[in-house]
């Protein structure tokens, strides 16, 4: 999907990154600061890889939020793609699927082929663990070539696993 | 809404305001002279302040009929103590309960913002007052009774009509006095000239009040109207004062003046977040 010179990024579809979620606290302010600094560096014209509408929004917001511009898909002017997909969301009794002894080691193994640009996941144990990761199999094979993986944020603060991730 | 001022004190258009009652009395009915000694008052402040009160309202004479406190007695009981309080917390929005305008340029002279006239006007020259020190006043709507007197078989044709006609023109001799227009506030003053079933039509109809498009102020905390409303004693009025809070709220109630500062915040910040006008304080859930 990449082109030569452009740059890719990874964030999570976290709705409350959404300006109309917003808080008078900011719950994922640390997250936000790491989002927004990932897309700062994808260039004023910015295409978003999501797995629905809603986590598309979240991309949408982000690029809104940096300043940049919003391309369709075949955009010529493209500068860089916005990938939105977060791992597990059974981390821990409290996250939002409840707790699945699987999701640490499904989280590990996702994280371990984000750093390294060949994500290979097995797409009905995502589903269990209510990973989102349809929009990342548009990273695998295409990270070759587009730099090294810069991670600026990997977390799972409410039992869901959250990666920021640049390859410049 | 519009934003407010009281002389250096500036407040902003969306905000709701907490005064937080500190009586410098013996005899006041909720607590009954648990400050009416100085430092015990000051604690108070400190706590009230502490719990977020923007504004302390500070009386000398309660508001039910009692021993006679001439205007120096009630200098006595609250000049000094607001240049203490102002001493102390700059901050602060200082009102003073009064309706004397010596006393009022007595407490502006200490450094109080805010005139609160329960009574209505009693005394003409209060507006001067608040004009000359550049503070805020309240405009309340009694009917014209005599301070410190109770309601007694009192009866308007149209209460709203009434409580409009008084605010507004109580209001509009402050502008002409030359207070300033964002330091003007209006009270309907439940339980002032008012039986309960008064008190309980002008919180129904407050929203009358706020599309004057004047501040309005409510004072509802543990008053009779609740009492009589429920069959509580003083001390038992807190749900019932909530409940009127909420009302007054979702109305548009600027300034809530209270007994219970927390209590009455929570009621105060849950309506404006129903309403649409405040986002939760930090909302995660389902949301991760």
């Amino acid at each position: 999907m990449s082109r030569a010179g452009v740059r890719v990024a990874l964030v999570p579809g976290v709705l409350a990154l959404l300006p109309e979620y917003a808080s008078l606290e900011d719950p994922v302010a640390e997250l936000r600061a790491a989002a927004e600094a990932a897309v700062s560096v994808l260039g004023p014209r910015v295409r978003v890889v999501a797995s629905d509408g809603a986590r598309a929004r979240v991309g949408a917001a982000l690029v809104a939020a940096v300043g940049a511009t919003l391309v369709a898909p075949e955009d010529a002017d493209e500068t860089g793609v916005l990938v939105v997909g977060n791992g597990s969301a059974k981390r821990t009794e409290k996250a939002p699927g409840h707790f699945d002894e699987r999701a640490e080691a499904f989280d590990a193994a996702l994280a371990d082929g984000l750093r390294s640009g060949r994500v290979d996941v097995d797409l009905e144990l995502a589903a269990e663990l209510w990973a989102d990761v349809a929009a990342l199999g548009s990273l695998d094979g295409a990270l070759e070539g587009v730099g090294t993986a810069e991670v600026l944020y990997e977390d799972a603060p409410f039992g869901v696993a959250y990666w920021v991730m640049t390859w410049v | 809404m519009s934003a407010l001022r009281f002389r250096g004190h500036r407040v902003d258009a969306d905000a709701m305001l907490m005064m937080a009652i500190v009586n410098r009395t013996p005899d006041s009915f909720f607590d009954k002279g648990a400050t009416w000694a100085e430092d015990a008052a000051f604690a108070r402040v400190a706590e009230v302040v502490a719990e977020g009160a923007e504004i302390v309202d500070i009386g000398g004479i309660k508001a039910a009929p009692g021993s006679e406190i001439g205007p120096e007695e009630e200098k006595a009981r609250v000049v000094d103590f607001v240049a203490r309080v102002r001493e102390s917390f700059p901050s602060v929005i200082i009102s003073v309960d009064t309706w004397r305008a010596s006393v009022g340029a007595a407490v502006c002279e200490a450094g109080a913002d805010l005139l609160n006239d329960a009574w209505g006007g009693a005394d003409p020259e209060l507006v001067d007052v608040a004009a000359q020190y550049d503070a805020g006043i309240v405009c309340t709507h009694t009917g014209g009774v005599t301070p410190r007197t109770r309601p007694y078989r009192i009866e308007y044709p149209d209460l709203m009509a009434s409580v409009l006609s008084d605010c507004l023109g109580y209001a509009q001799r402050a502008l002409d006095a030359g207070v300033a227009r964002e330091s003007i506030v209006i009270d309907p003053a439940h339980d002032f000239g008012k039986n309960t079933f008064h008190s309980l039509e002008v919180t129904r109809r407050l929203d009358e009040m706020v599309a004057t498009g004047w501040p309005v102020l409510v004072s509802l905390s543990n008053k009779d109207f609740v009492g009589e409303t429920l069959g509580l004693e003083v001390g038992e009025r807190l749900v019932g004062t909530l409940a009127a809070t909420a009302w007054c709220a979702q109305a548009g109630a600027r300034i809530y003046r209270v007994h219970q500062v927390a209590e009455t915040r929570q009621t105060v910040d849950m309506v404006a977040s129903i309403a649409g006008r405040r986002p939760p304080l930090r909302a995660i859930r389902g949301l991760q």
